[in-house]
């Protein structure tokens, strides 16, 4: 991926309604840079698949502007979709056997014969539908049919591609390996526009993740640094060569609340204990005065570890685990100033 | 080469949704009838009734059903592509709608007059060509093609409304009923028909695709035959155009 090129796909203040007042997104403001795979991570009605279907040209946008590939959405069309892959997130299929679909797919894209058939057999052994090669849809499992539905579209040539919840009903294996090569083509140079709930994935995967929910973009940063930003209250596993006494455990009880986290163990202050687990809201920040606490009371540690940040962390440190579901009808919260929506972002101490 | 994309869908229609056991039906349901119901009838249908052989009749009838045939060929595909998200997968594709709908109309035109050619060919032992001039044969091949776009354009339309299979099938299947019984395909107006069914018969399009058809199979194509064809060409564009705007509302996205 190169940060420096002009991106190819750029959205300022991006917006859809189904009906006055009822938004499905609101004020999308993003950009999209050769070679990048961007993930669009939310939750059902987040706005997702409307961004998605509005980015290629399939729904017009009631505000703001999209630039795809040097072109307007609303004035793009067929010029702009040709240049553009795409697999939506409905089941779209054929009812001919899953080697003359993709064969049929290159056909209608305008794919020579020869260069279709050989991409045919790639894909097939790429996306392991060797057994179901001769197969109609009808007879494949889900599994297969994403796998089908991924290959279909890379049939053929194109610049940025899209992908509403491709891996949808896949195991680990095809999983992992669906996402090995994609990354591969983001190598080669294709922009790559991922949608997903498996927030894994998107941090496996995604040179940066925007966050959305009730049709508001939350936030927009590579994995880490959402992690580090709205990982929440993350653990500190403290291993005393000495254990802590009542007393001292109490002391240390209060000295952290100035600090913004809390002792989880030991719950009880009766009883001494080597094994110390805090947890902090800015966990690494912690570390220093921690030690220096330690030290300060003439103890020592064997060991200090922080957990791992994760990205559900921040995702659920933004969004909150009891964020309401949007509805398919779109949601008037889309409508809200962002910095309302925003300010429930960022764990607390539970 | 690269064909046009218009051509590339035909391509794809006739691949993807038209296996051999549906085109076997398709074709094959009209002429049984011109064999059996033919055969059958001719023994016991007076020929001052019908003006010849009962079968003599029939096949321009059979000939004229094929526009309905084609008409329900791109309605369903139309249905299927919906039902299956196709036609949002081919919209994400350099496709535009006129496209799309441009190639089910060219879809239902092949299938129709290859329907027309198979007829023929089955007819001509009951028949002869003795009366067909090539004024005939282009009257029926215009008639044909304009019955096809309208019912084409008709259940379009209707496919765009309607977003449950069970609905959609059933009410393409009673107007299917409806316009082949209620029409001069099998049986003339004669002056024992009660009017009502007589009127009934001429608000239906197939009446004169009927009749046009066999005036033209009789060498007696005249000034009705003409009104015939003006009123089909007025039909077939205004359940085109009613399949265009309809089309133009769609939101593309899969019946759930």
């Amino acid at each position: 991926m190169s940060s420096s090129l002009a991106p190819v796909l750029e959205t300022r203040d991006l917006g859809f309604s189904y009906a006055p007042g009822r938004f499905a997104i609101r004020h999308l403001t993003f950009d999209l840079r050769p070679g990048e795979i961007l993930g669009l991570l939310g939750r059902n009605g987040a706005g997702k698949t409307t961004t998605v279907r509005i980015l290629t040209t399939l729904l017009p946008p009631t505000e703001g502007t999209a630039v795809v590939l040097g072109q307007d959405v609303r004035t793009g069309g067929r010029a702009l979709r040709a240049r553009l892959g795409v697999v939506l997130q409905s089941e779209s299929l054929d009812f001919v056997t899953v080697e003359r679909n993709l064969t049929l797919y290159g056909f209608l894209w305008g794919v020579p014969r020869e260069v279709a058939k050989s991409r045919a057999e790639e894909m097939i052994e790429l996306f392991e539908l060797e057994q179901a090669r001769k197969r109609k849809p009808w007879a494949l499992s889900g599994g297969e049919r994403r796998r089908f539905q991924v290959a279909r579209e890379l049939m053929h040539d194109m610049e940025i591609l899209f992908l509403d919840e491709p891996t949808v009903g896949l195991d680990a294996i095809a999983r992992r390996r669906i996402l090995r090569y994609l990354r591969q083509r983001a190598q080669r140079g294709l922009s790559i526009v991922f949608t997903t709930h498996i927030l894994h994935e998107a941090d496996m995967l995604c040179d940066r993740i925007a966050i959305l929910h009730l049709g508001r973009l939350l936030a927009l940063d590579t994995a880490d640094a959402l992690k580090q930003r709205y990982g929440g209250a993350r653990q500190i596993s403290v291993e005393l060569t000495t254990p802590l006494l009542p007393e001292l455990r109490a002391e240390l009880v209060r000295d952290l609340a100035g600090q913004r986290a809390a002792v989880v163990s030991p719950a009880e202050a009766a009883s001494p204990a080597s094994s110390v687990v805090l947890r902090a809201e800015r966990a690494e920040e912690l570390l220093p005065w921690l030690s220096r606490w330690i030290h300060g009371h003439a103890l020592e540690f064997d060991r200090m570890s922080v957990e791992e940040a994760t990205l559900e962390g921040a995702f659920l440190g933004m969004i909150g685990d009891d964020a309401s579901e949007a509805t398919d009808g779109g949601s008037a919260d889309a409508g809200r100033p962002a910095g309302e929506l925003v300010r429930r972002a960022g764990g607390g101490l539970t | 080469m690269r064909l046009p994309p218009v051509l590339r869908l035909v391509v794809r229609n006739f691949t993807s949704n038209l296996d051999p056991l549906t085109i076997l039906i398709r074709f094959g349901q009209p002429v049984i009838t011109i064999v059996v119901l033919g055969t059958m009838f001719s023994s016991i249908i007076s020929s001052n009734v019908t003006g010849g052989s009962y079968t003599a009749f029939l096949v321009p009838g059979m000939v004229a059903f094929q526009m309905i045939t084609g008409g329900v060929i791109s309605g369903n595909l139309f249905w299927l592509d919906r039902r299956w998200a196709m036609t949002e997968q081919i919209f994400s594709g350099p496709f535009l709608r006129s496209e799309y709908l441009g190639g089910l109309v060219l879809t239902t035109l092949l299938f129709s007059l290859v329907g027309v050619g198979v007829m023929m060919l089955v007819g001509l032992p009951f028949i002869g060509i003795a009366s067909l001039s090539p004024l005939g044969v282009g009257a029926v091949l215009l008639t044909v093609a304009l019955g096809s776009i309208f019912f084409a354009g008709l259940l379009i339309a209707l496919g765009t409304r309607l977003r449950s299979a069970n609905a959609y099938f059933s009410i393409q299947s009673f107007l299917q009923l409806f316009v082949i019984f209620l029409s001069t395909v099998y049986y003339p107006i004669t002056s024992r028909t009660p009017r009502i069914l007589a009127a009934t018969f001429y608000g239906n399009p197939l009446t004169y695709a009927a009749n046009t058809i066999r005036d033209a199979f009789n060498g007696t194509l005249g000034r009705a035959d003409l009104v015939a064809l003006g009123i089909l060409a007025v039909l077939a564009f205004v359940a085109f155009v009613s399949a265009v705007a309809a089309f133009r509302k769609l939101d593309l996205g899969p019946i759930q």
